[in-house]
């Protein structure tokens, strides 16, 4: 086996033992089944998601969570304000965005996490643009998209 | 009461707020798009403070940190559905509601 | 504890039939189809609130579940909607 094999399979045998301890929230017994299922769930996820080219930088990986749980917390107070103001609050409009981060997962991933990042929605995603609802025009929703996309960059690295 | 005990019941009050304030979203706000920022936003975040509030007082590690697994899985599911709806509204062609449209 | 935790429950039980009745007058099927929106967090919220609130640790159990097949479900959703990028069917 390759060593990005290897890797993956000690990473995620890691994550799945971590996972399953969690599920019978501590608990000793029943760890014969859990192995099984640690070793099936393994086995699963290295057959139909195999180690790719793109791999993802932990440190990248982290600044992207603390950014998103930040976002979504400005987000969530964002648009409890205005429901509180009511629709006089809004000034909704469409936009739309030349999408730089290549194809595959990191769109879907841009396009998904949109809609919970403060006052953007993603509606449509095309081959070079993503077209997003916005809540209110006067907010910065651009440099709000493009502070996402880089977090997004930032978590990959391209290998091989 | 304990400071986490406090912290606890402050996180599910604040948690509590947050679903009010998007089913208010829901009920004011004028057009599919917007409702769906509404519920998207602030019923994800009112989960996530109640989640943590629960998380706090749980007996242990493992049953705290499995509180704490629900939330990104709800996120992942508010992302999908959420995509989903704006474009099935676009496909039905919902225009967006603007500012001097009648309700 | 266990009575905020109830107390919360049952304000969330309130939030969602109230969310629930204003999704379904619609006016479009897009409005509707919030309703799936709903289930996934109230939903998942209210139960985990009843475990605390003295239904027992398999309530978290039910909730996760809950959660991992509103997850399941949305990826389903999206991925239709992106399929049927050109196709109006109503």
């Amino acid at each position: 086996m390759r060593s990005e094999t290897w890797r993956a399979l000690v990473l995620r045998g890691v994550a799945f033992m971590l996972l399953w301890w969690v599920l019978v929230e501590g608990r000793h017994d029943g760890w014969a089944l859990g192995a099984l299922a640690v070793v099936a769930a393994t086995w699963t996820s290295l057959t139909l998601a195999p180690p790719g080219r793109r791999r993802i930088r932990p440190a990248g990986l982290l600044a992207f969570l603390g950014f998103f749980l930040w976002s979504s917390i400005r987000g969530g107070m964002q648009v409890a304000a205005m429901a509180m103001r009511g629709r006089r609050a809004l000034r909704p409009g469409l936009i739309e965005l030349a999408v730089r981060l290549p194809p595959g997962w990191p769109r879907i991933l841009l396009v998904n996490t949109l809609t919970l990042m403060p006052g953007t929605l993603g509606v449509e995603l095309s081959r070079k643009t993503l077209r997003l609802h916005v809540l209110d025009e006067r907010l910065p929703v651009v440099a709000e998209a493009r502070a996402l996309e880089a977090a997004i960059a930032r978590m990959l690295r391209r290998t091989g | 009461m304990s400071a986490i005990d406090w912290l606890s019941a402050l996180l599910l009050v604040v948690g509590a707020a947050f679903f009010f304030a998007g089913t208010l979203g829901l009920l004011r706000f004028p057009d599919v798009y917007s409702r769906l920022h509404a519920l998207a936003k602030a019923d994800n975040l009112g989960l996530g403070c109640v989640l943590l509030g629960l998380a706090l007082r749980a007996d242990s590690l493992a049953v705290a940190m499995k509180l704490l697994l629900i939330w990104p899985l709800v996120l992942t599911a508010s992302a999908g559905v959420g995509f989903a709806i704006a474009r099935r509204a676009q496909t039905l062609g919902i225009r967006p509601w603007r500012q001097g449209d009648a309700p | 504890m266990t009575t905020l935790a109830l107390a919360i429950a049952l304000f969330l039980l309130a939030n969602l039939v109230v969310a629930l009745v204003a999704a379904a007058r619609g006016p479009t099927s897009a409005d509707r189809m919030l309703m799936a929106l709903l289930f996934g967090t109230t939903g998942t919220g209210i139960l985990a609130l009843l475990a605390a609130a003295g239904a027992g640790a398999a309530a978290v159990d039910v909730a996760l579940v809950l959660a991992l097949l509103a997850a399941i479900g949305g990826i389903a959703f999206a991925k239709r909607a992106w399929r049927a990028r050109h196709h109006v069917s109503d």
